[in-house]
């Protein structure tokens, strides 16, 4: 019943966010994306020999699909994230900058630097 | 599990609170061979995209919209990076994710089949068929 329920409201609402996926297509905003089947695996431990079900349909913290947006700053991604109509029905948006470099690589110059600081 | 999906994979490179346990040595060779991996993927045609994430971010939520710091930095569940993967089974896909080097570090990867339409729309479809039969 709930779901079911859950289902109206998502219908009303999914009109609204094709729309908002071609209106930020229409502006040269946004590059590929794509909605995420609920069912996949989680790989871990050394050499990947765990492969559990996962993540968990209901999960409040799983992925349903992503958007790449070609935008400069972090004030237009999350002006277009606000934009999105599933919000208002519980829905979250992680907004996070691509990277250039691994940010791995970027830490350990730091940290290098700040050594050879430290030394001089 | 093992259905054909013409429309890839995404790997999912999740926590980064491994990061904090590795000598700086560790985390060059660590970069080093995830670099080479996906290079690899990359020349394979296995692998059509892939990004690192900066460590930082925001959480939009909720009706009034509100903008919120998330965790991303030392978190068990916070997303690093994703691969995008042009293979046609899970079971590729797996085998792929077993090739992580971050693994041994305690790196999980999660494995998702990219969805031909939105799952909530084909759902939907699914409804009204049945309650038109």
């Amino acid at each position: 019943m709930v779901q079911k329920a859950f289902a109206r409201r998502v219908a009303e609402t999914h009109e609204p966010e094709q729309s908002l996926d071609r209106k930020i297509d229409r502006s040269g905003q946004a590059k590929p994306g794509r909605a995420l089947e609920r069912r996949g695996a989680i790989v871990s431990g050394t050499n990947g020999r765990f492969v559990t079900d996962g993540p968990f349909a209901e999960s409040k913290e799983a992925v349903g699909g992503y958007l790449v947006l070609d935008v400069e700053t972090m004030d237009e991604a999350i002006t277009i994230a606000q934009s999105s109509p599933g919000l208002a029905y519980g829905g979250s948006i992680e907004v996070r900058p691509v990277a250039d470099e691994c940010p791995l690589d970027v830490r350990e110059r730091e940290l290098a630097q700040e050594k050879q600081l430290a030394t001089v | 599990m093992n259905t054909q999906n013409h429309n890839g994979y995404i790997l999912l490179f999740r926590g980064n609170d491994w990061l904090k346990n590795l000598s700086s040595e560790e985390k060059q060779k660590v970069t080093d061979q995830w670099m080479a991996w996906f290079r690899r993927l990359t020349d394979e045609g296995k692998a059509v995209a892939g990004n690192p994430l900066e460590r930082e971010g925001k959480i939009v939520s909720g009706k009034n919209r509100v903008v919120s710091d998330g965790p991303f930095a030392e978190s068990k569940e916070a997303i690093g990076g994703y691969f995008l993967l042009d293979v046609a089974t899970m079971e590729e896909a797996v085998a792929i994710a077993q090739e992580c080097p971050g693994l041994p570090y305690g790196a999980r990867v999660e494995v998702r089949p990219v969805a031909a339409e939105c799952p909530v729309a084909s759902e939907l479809k699914h409804e009204a068929q049945f309650a038109n039969a």
